[in-house]
């Protein structure tokens, strides 16, 4: 017993596992482990308070991201003026309770139930894939086990089967102790409810479930279930293959907004799996089947690592050294500016790039191209939210951290399919629902949060693509005319020339829900309920994604959800707030990092001098005060002749980009098209430069995902191209002549951190430290700003925006009566380059569209068979799937596969106020592909 | 009027439809144009103006004015 030692909180090191989750309460108690006391919020387990004075005591069904289960028996505890051996993690720790964890009389016990899990486990220890990195073997070796009475002889389940469907990780049910670690995971964290306890006494065990194969139950193979287990009995395949990791390196996920911090794990320069990091700030230990297993794209053949240049985009590629490749796309570029002027060249900087990567492309188009036609693929997504929040709360940014949803009571969720696009934060959200929180869904189809297991949204609301804001007008109106608004609020916190303004506009008749229900389609009486609910609920925090941006009036529903946040004064605090769920994993950070062609770093327009001048000075050169060209007027300018030449890092635009036909001829119109990526891309077929790019795994820099948090991305393996990202654009920026001459990636932030105020306080060394900082971060708050406008507005008074409901162009029609509208799918991303070069296309090989069933028998549409699709725009054709998830009137579909050709058909309707592309709104007809029309 | 030509209209008129505050909407589809316009892309628009003013509504007409 050590009495000497004392209890030092900010020694706990809270990455080990502390085996229970921590607890929440202003009320202390102190306990004795062992003799030393320890000081911890009541509700504490004594498991969890012996684990933060360092007595571990032994267990295997306990781990601290799942709640006590207590079924194991190993970590029994005396505990002075009690009877018995209670188990410590379920017994809470209580004002001046005396425990001892280590005793003869527990040892007995421990290596008695030790001796019976390990009588029914194989003993092949040696050559299992767990071997080192098995705490049954731990545990085994802890309670100082030596031999088994009972022998192996006796009835046993060492004879099951082993599940291999999974193309990720396999289920040995032979090395199973049904601890139950799996089905909990699979229902605390993912939220799934996938698994289960088959089966009872001696034949229970854990079964996917109505014991199907892993592949072909509902498990989404976020991994949880894998992390949680003790033993082999779930083991990642790439670990079988590859043996025990033998070095690990902490960095952050290249796929969604989320932002998921992982821990890669590898031999030599090979990964050998990628494990989500409990301390990190987005995703506390969790993760998707993208970022836990998809990663194999890295190393996948199709990989493109030298440079390549050709002189026309009929000849065959010509891979070169790197100085011969920037050399040429140098003179290329040149060239045009020497003929055609410097506005007949630009730029596209990518959102899977580094921050620091983008700011030295867009560094390079302002400073060395000499114009400001810079511009990003957040163009095509969340330009909107940019252009929407600025207006109204002051700066271009969700307002909350991911961990507010804990604190929410009712969550408005539009245009957004959270467990597909963004899957842990779907699980979060998941968590709280299930907690109580009320659901709000404004989305044409019956997204998987409209009903899954223990969920269901009290309020859906389906309506017509493209009538976000007038059912937003709806709900704001019944706030304003039933006494619902946070009076206070917007007295103290908005400008109230604009909320009068607003609240006379809202108040109108042809803002009500009866007279938009046949626009929307939705009934006035769930409009009603839904506003009720959201105004009355306490915490209101609005979720959104590319279902409100990607419309022709994607900024004005921007600013019609922070009217209602506003109105209902659920801003600045925790809980609440105005959420983008950004599409890819540095949208916020691109977008922060001045890639738009009218503002430098940090949102600031180039016409402002003082800005300007700053940035000249630092920068060492002239800056141009007028705004540059968007993309669409890159390419039409590309069509009329007078834009040539372009840098495209990270986007493939001629797949994801709307109306292909027209971005095809676009870039077929330019001179130089330069392709800086990892595979050779549907847009490199027009290129005349391929520069290599990196993975995340080699990269070196930051992300920003949704909640503004910028997260360090450490290279994890050598790049497979000989040069960083940005050191290639620097190259290419030095031979058009403008030296970029940085010696790291941490030098490029220092520099973004000198121009920048809401980064001023951002180093690499500072998120080594923290691990994670929101922005802004700076003296006034030098730890990062997880809440935003807590006491005032970023622009000072929160300003209130009509909203007026103008339909779109695209309407159905009598030739085309069908709206299409598009998204994504759990297993893949975006145009799939990625994704589709992993087993991930075991669950979705092919794009399909879905049709409702009434739709589909009017036009002889069966399931599974191909079906051509018209729009204005084009055609393409693809396999139909009759669904329920959509309602009659609407078809849906993703464009993963760039075969699908899905942006052949979209239109070139965009967003007003950003020309954010109109993808959720397409009219079209369906035939069945043999071209009969029923 | 070739693509960039029928876009940029199209772009004007609906900024005009689309400013969401409705007083003083010539004013604000100005400054909407100043922000993100470029030059060439504004005198284009002058130039449409001028060749085929039904083209374009009267608030762009009224914005073309003080641009």
């Amino acid at each position: 017993m050590n009495m000497v030692q004392q209890f030092d909180p900010a020694q706990v090191d809270y990455s080990q596992d502390l085996g229970t989750p921590g607890a929440e309460s202003d009320v202390m108690v102190t306990v004795h482990i062992d003799g030393m006391p320890v000081s911890v919020p009541e509700g504490t387990s004594v498991m969890r308070a012996a684990a933060m004075v360092g007595a571990n005591i032994p267990k295997l069904c306990a781990t601290d991201n799942l709640n006590a289960f207590g079924s194991c028996r190993l970590c029994l505890v005396e505990i002075e003026g009690r009877p018995g051996t209670p188990a410590s993690c379920t017994t809470p720790c209580a004002e001046g309770m005396s425990v001892h964890t280590q005793t003869s009389r527990l040892d007995k016990l421990r290596k008695g139930v030790m001796e019976l899990y390990i009588s029914d486990h194989p003993l092949d220890c040696l050559t299992c894939p767990a071997n080192g990195d098995c705490e049954l073997q731990d545990m085994a070796g802890a309670v100082g086990l030596r031999d088994v009475r009972y022998g192996m002889e006796g009835e046993n389940h060492l004879d099951r089967g082993k599940d291999e469907s999974n193309p990720y990780f396999t289920f040995d049910s032979s090395k199973c102790i049904v601890c139950s670690r799996c089905v909990r995971a699979c229902s605390e964290v993912q939220g799934t409810f996938a698994l289960t306890i088959a089966g009872r006494g001696f034949g229970s065990q854990v079964s996917p479930s109505e014991q199907q194969p892993f592949l072909d139950s509902e498990c989404v193979s976020c991994g949880a279930c894998v992390q949680a287990c003790p033993t082999a009995t779930l083991q990642e395949k790439s670990v079988i293959d590859l043996g025990v990791p033998s070095r690990k390196v902490k960095t952050t996920c290249a796929y969604c907004g989320v932002g998921c911090s992982f821990t890669a794990e590898l031999r030599g320069d090979e990964v050998v799996r990628m494990v989500p990091d409990k301390q990190g700030g987005a995703n506390e230990g969790h993760s998707c089947v993208k970022g836990r297993f998809a990663w194999g794209y890295a190393q996948h053949q199709d990989r493109v690592t030298t440079p390549m240049i050709r002189d026309s985009v009929e000849d065959e590629w010509r891979p070169v050294a790197w100085d011969e490749a920037i050399s040429f796309a140098a003179d290329r570029l040149n060239a045009i500016k020497t003929a055609h002027g410097v506005d007949a060249i630009g730029g596209i900087t990518s959102s899977r790039c580094t921050n620091e990567e983008v700011y030295v492309v867009q560094k390079m188009v302002r400073a060395a191209f000499g114009t400001n036609n810079v511009d990003t693929c957040a163009r095509v997504c969340h330009s909107p939210t940019g252009y929407g929040l600025k207006q109204t709360f002051g700066t271009s940014a969700g307002t909350q951290d991911f961990a507010s949803v804990e604190h929410t009571d009712v969550m408005m969720v539009i245009g957004a399919n959270p467990t597909d696009a963004h899957p842990v934060f779907g699980s979060r959200m998941k968590r709280r629902l299930r907690e109580g929180a009320d659901l709000i869904v404004i989305d044409p189809r019956s997204i998987d949060l409209v009903r899954s297991p223990h969920i269901h949204a009290e309020h859906h609301l389906p309506l017509m693509p493209g009538t976000n804001v007038a059912v937003l007008n709806a709900i704001s109106h019944v706030i304003a005319t039933e006494g619902l608004i946070e009076e206070a609020f917007v007295a103290e916190r908005c400008d109230m020339t604009s909320f009068k303004a607003w609240e006379s506009f809202i108040r109108l008749p042809e803002n009500s829900p009866e007279a938009l229900a046949e626009i929307t389609g939705v009934a006035a009486e769930s409009l009603r309920a839904a506003a009720r609910a959201f105004a009355t609920a306490g915490n209101g925090a609005i979720y959104y994604g590319l279902g409100v941006t990607e419309h022709s009036q994607g900024s004005t529903m921007v600013m019609a959800m922070a009217n209602l946040a506003m109105a209902t004064g659920n801003i600045g605090r925790v809980g609440v707030g105005v959420n983008p769920l950004r599409g890819q994993n540095n949208v916020q950070g691109a977008c922060d990092m001045g890639s738009f062609p009218h503002e430098f770093v940090g949102y600031r327009h180039v016409s402002d001098d003082t800005v300007r001048e700053q940035f000249s000075a630092i920068w060492g050169v002239n800056l141009r005060d007028d705004p540059g060209m968007r993309i669409p007027n890159m390419l039409d300018s590309a069509l009329s002749g007078s834009f040539r030449g372009i840098y495209i890092q990270g986007e493939d635009i001629a797949q994801s980009d709307p109306s292909t036909q027209h971005v095809a001829a676009a870039l077929t119109a330019m001179d130089c098209v330069i392709v800086q990526d990892l595979f050779l891309n549907e847009t490199a077929k027009f290129a005349h430069v391929f520069l290599p790019g990196t993975s995340f795994l080699e990269k070196d820099g930051t992300f920003t995902n949704a909640e503004r948090r910028i997260n360090r991305v450490r290279p994890v393996m050598s790049s497979r191209t000989g040069f960083s990202e940005w050191e290639a654009t620097c190259a290419l920026s030095e031979a058009m002549g403008y030296p970029m001459p940085y010696e790291s990636a941490a030098e490029i932030m220092d520099e973004i951190a000198e121009l920048t105020p809401t980064f001023a306080g951002v180093s690499f060394d500072l998120l080594d430290r923290l691990g994670s900082v929101q922005w802004p971060c700076n003296d006034q708050a030098p730890t990062g700003t997880p809440i935003m406008h807590k006491d005032r507005f970023v622009r000072g008074e929160g300003q209130f925006v009509t909203t007026p409901y103008v339909p779109t162009d695209e309407r159905s029609t009598r030739k085309f009566p069908l709206l299409l509208t598009t998204g994504r799918i759990l297993s893949q991303y975006n145009v799939g380059a990625q994704t589709r070069r992993t087993d991930n296309v075991i669950w979705h090989g092919e794009d399909v569209l879905d049709i409702h069933e009434a739709d589909a028998e009017a036009r002889g549409v069966k399931d599974g068979e191909w079906v051509e699709i018209a729009s204005r725009a084009g055609e393409t054709r693809m396999r139909a799937r009759i669904s329920d998830d959509i309602p009659a009137g609407v078809v849906y579909t993703t464009f993963h596969h760039p075969i699908s050709g899905t942006n052949v058909i979209t239109t070139d309707n965009s967003d007003w106020a950003t020309n954010c592309p109109e993808y959720k709104v397409t009219a079209v007809e369906i035939r069945p592909a043999s071209g009969q029309v029923a | 009027m070739d693509y960039q030509q029928r876009h940029l209209v199209k772009m004007a008129n609906q900024i005009a439809g689309n400013i969401p505050v409705r007083a003083d909407v010539p004013e604000q589809i100005c400054a909407h144009m100043r922000q993100f316009w470029t030059p060439v892309m504004q005198k284009s628009l002058r130039q449409i103006a001028a060749e085929t003013p039904d083209s374009l509504c009267l608030e762009v007409h009224s914005a073309l004015e003080n641009l």
